[in-house]
């Protein structure tokens, strides 16, 4: 079983600073994390593997810190990690990135064999857009599960997992290969041993180039990102606190005409 | 009183007193009138800050309740001689809240002095800043922490909360006031002498007792030519009441790591402790969970709710051993982990049966772990407590030196198994310091439970260890201070605090028996 896992490096807090003329986020590496749910990813990348045997190569496209996050899903088990970084990947929207991230499948895919299985996240917690999965699973041709919450089974050659989405339940069942995008709590991801940390530290991890993955240039980074950001904001919020004083029934009375929107 | 105020009769330790009056003074004023009051009346005073403690310090026996808990300001910042950012908190200041605020760099400044401003803009500009004492109950206050001289996990490395107090500024019962900063009175042997204001002078003759050579929060804290800010902090509420708190800040550190390290068994467990001490760069916690604990936990995750989002424990895991690293480079880092990981292996564990969290969300799981231990038990206690009221939890807060750890560990297990107890232990093992959490299942357990408890208080003490290593004595634990210390210097202790309090006003009960009065 051949396992590929797309993880992305986010901020850990919510406090991110945006480059004024790009628009685009400032990714500095300092306090930064796996996305959430590429965590949830990569365990069933694990859990797949400690029941199928196999290989987990880990991908991610971003600056050199990036490395961090992908010694991390080595650590934690997978053999190999490639990151995609070249000042040409930058500003990147979800096309391109995910047209880079394609890109380094399928040069890992043409010294071993095809990926069975590729997994990433349902979405990052930083962008929110739920889109690089679906992607990429156009840019390598195969099919795409999104929303997984739950995989019932996996066997050498066909899964069936459950897919949830606007409130419904799906069970759906994919020979290989397949992409699936993976919702949270499909599985408790693992903490990695000290061993595993160590040798992660030593692990092999690949840095390409946009050149080295045969990229075209016009399709990478800003320039292939049809994506424009006008305008971004912080949204506000607004907070009030109301204090009520009476008897039970008519305080109830007056939260069910809150609720009710007629106070 | 009004019966909403009910609330200040009691505090963690699940005791319940009575009181005739409360107040929530907002300044130093407003103490002073107080005290003032209750001066002229006669009323004994209870002081009190979050009431998170567990050896009923601030449960009143009658009289009146000075609660701090709207004295909450940061009221200035300073730099000291070693170039150290100092905030000046009111007692009532929240630990979780002071963290943040030192997180974000964010205080409420009005008020502030220019100096202070001054120091303030220095902190804004200066690296990451660190308040290092770290109960486990973050809604503890700076007052209550001081108090009680509070620790935690981190007490290991950097102290408890008496190395991070450079002043401290006290209302006493007569209504004079000392404003004591680290270094400005410093006793000549045993005699200590104090300016109050706004005049006079306090000659104190500090208890000719030997404190055990362990994590200790026991009685007054003496030593020959000691500061006399030390003796105020860990003072449980009986000589004053603390209108002002100088906590020293340091850098944060770089790099934070916890690693949870399982072992088949408490033995092995227990020589990893003993081999990892003094071996590791940067090692700043270990703490230990014992098989009862982690099976409480594995029970909790099995029903659901907030639980389950605990780590599952494999069923062959004995024994944990929490330890954490901060540093300033991942290199150092790595290089602790490669010796913590070596030490396992040399004890006969296993270096992949460990977690380690190298994140804030991941230090967070392992944080959320440590929490579920004794929150588990407390569940079980109430849930027997519902059926027979008598039925409390009996934790012990007992410390012994460095080399009498496995005695220790040897005379608890011992003792359970000769009264056939249920218990779950956890604690700061790195300190020697286990809480044996005795899990009573009626009443003749608890009776039981009590005299067990008071037996290894003695046997601890003949070690040499402390019957009080961060609880305080409060006014649960005063037999056990009597069997620390003896007639003899309780008596030294009691004549201390009438030299603060010669009306014998404040904290009574606390520490040693009221004179003529309750106990708890």
């Amino acid at each position: 079983m051949n396992i590929a896992v797309c993880v992305k490096q986010v901020p850990s807090s919510n406090e991110v600073r945006m480059d004024p003329v790009t628009k685009t986020m400032i990714r500095d590496g300092k306090q930064a994390v796996m996305n959430p749910y590429d965590r949830f990813a990569v365990e069933l990348a694990l859990q797949m593997k400690d029941r199928l045997g196999g290989r987990i190569v880990v991908f991610s496209m971003g600056i050199p810190a990036a490395s961090r996050i992908l010694k991390e899903a080595l650590s934690c088990g997978a053999d190999e990690a490639v990151l995609l970084s070249d000042r040409a990947f930058a500003g990147a929207d979800t096309l391109a990135t995910s047209y880079a991230l394609h890109l380094g499948i399928r040069k890992v895919e043409e010294r071993c064999s095809r990926f069975d299985v590729i997994l990433c996240g349902r979405m990052a917690i930083d962008g929110d857009t739920a889109q690089i999965g679906p992607e990429l699973a156009e840019h390598l041709g195969v099919v795409p599960i999104t929303d997984v919450a739950e995989l019932l089974e996996a066997e050498t050659d066909r899964l069936v997992c459950v897919r949830t989405a606007d409130g419904e339940r799906q069970e759906v069942a994919a020979t290989y290969p397949v992409l699936l995008t993976v919702h949270k709590d499909i599985n408790q991801p693992r903490l990695p041993h000290i061993e595993g940390v160590l040798w992660a530290e030593t692990a092999p991890l690949q840095v390409w180039s946009a050149q080295e993955v045969g990229a075209d240039l016009s399709r990478c980074g800003l320039t292939g990102s049809p994506t424009q950001v006008v305008r971004t904001q912080v949204p506000e919020r607004e907070q009030a606190c109301q204090m009520w004083q009476g008897g039970a029934a008519e305080l109830a009375s007056r939260l069910h005409g809150l609720l009710k929107g007629e106070e | 009183m009004d019966e909403r105020l009910a609330e200040v009769l009691r505090d963690e330790s699940r005791n319940t007193g009575f009181a005739d009056s409360v107040s929530f003074p907002t300044n130093e004023q407003e103490v002073l009138s107080v005290v003032a009051e209750c001066r002229a009346h006669g009323w004994p005073i209870t002081v009190q800050g979050a009431r998170t403690g567990l050896a009923a310090a601030a449960v009143p026996y009658g009289g009146h309740v000075l609660n701090c808990a709207k004295m909450n300001r940061v009221l200035g910042c300073r730099v000291d001689s070693r170039g150290r950012f100092v905030l000046t908190c009111q007692p009532g200041v929240i630990l979780s809240e002071f963290k943040k605020a030192i997180e974000k760099k964010s205080f409420d400044v009005s008020g502030w002095s220019k100096e202070s401003l001054l120091a303030f803009e220095q902190f804004r500009k200066a690296e990451r800043q660190f308040f290092a004492p770290d109960p486990t109950e973050a809604s503890a206050t700076i007052g209550g922490m001081a108090a009680c001289n509070a620790s935690g996990a981190r007490t290991f490395a950097y102290g408890s909360m008496r190395a991070h107090v450079s002043r401290v500024r006290m209302v006493l019962s007569t209504g004079q006031m000392v404003d004591v900063q680290r270094g400005q009175y410093v006793a000549n042997g045993r005699e200590l002498r104090l300016s109050c204001l706004p005049q006079g002078e306090l000659t104190v003759t500090l208890p000719s007792y030997t404190m055990p050579n362990t994590k200790n929060a026991a009685g007054y804290f003496v030593q020959d030519n000691m500061d006399a800010v030390d003796l105020l902090v860990g003072s449980d509420g009986t000589l004053g009441v603390m209108t002002e708190i100088d906590c020293v800040l340091m850098a944060h550190p770089a790099f934070i790591w916890g690693v949870s390290c399982f072992f088949p068994s408490e033995s092995v467990a227990v020589e990893f402790v003993i081999a990892v001490r003094g071996k590791v760069a940067g090692l700043v916690a270990l703490e230990s969970f014992d098989g009862d604990a982690l099976q409480l936990l594995r029970e909790q995750r099995r029903q659901g709710g907030a639980f389950s989002r605990l780590p599952a424990v494999p069923k062959d895991y004995g024994y944990c051993v929490y330890a954490e690293l901060h540093g300033a480079s991942e290199d150092q880092m790595l290089e602790s982990l490669r010796v913590l990981g070596e030490l396992v292996q040399q004890v006969g564990g296993d270096p992949r049966q460990t977690w380690v969290a190298r994140n804030e969300n991941d230090l967070g799981l392992l944080q959320f772990f440590r929490h579920a231990v004794p929150e588990s038990t407390n569940l079980l206690i109430d849930r027997r407590k519902q059926v027979c009221p008598v039925i409390t939890k009996l934790g012990t807060d007992m410390s012994v030196p460095d080399a009498c750890l496995k005695e220790v560990v040897g005379l608890y297990r011992r003792g359970l198994a000769e009264e056939g107890l249920q218990s779950a232990s956890w604690g700061h093992i790195g300190n020697n310091h286990i809480h044996v959490n005795l899990l009573p299942r009626d009443a003749d357990e608890v009776a039981r439970g009590k005299a067990l408890y008071l037996r290894w208080a003695k046997a601890v003490v003949d070690m040499g260890g402390a019957v009080a290593a961060e609880h305080g004595i409060g006014k649960t634990k005063v037999a056990m201070l009597l069997a620390m210390y003896g007639e003899q210097h309780i008596a030294e202790m009691r004549a201390l605090k009438r030299t603060f309090d010669p009306l014998n006003l404040l904290g009574r009960g606390n520490l040693f028996q009221a004179e003529g009065g309750e106990t708890v």
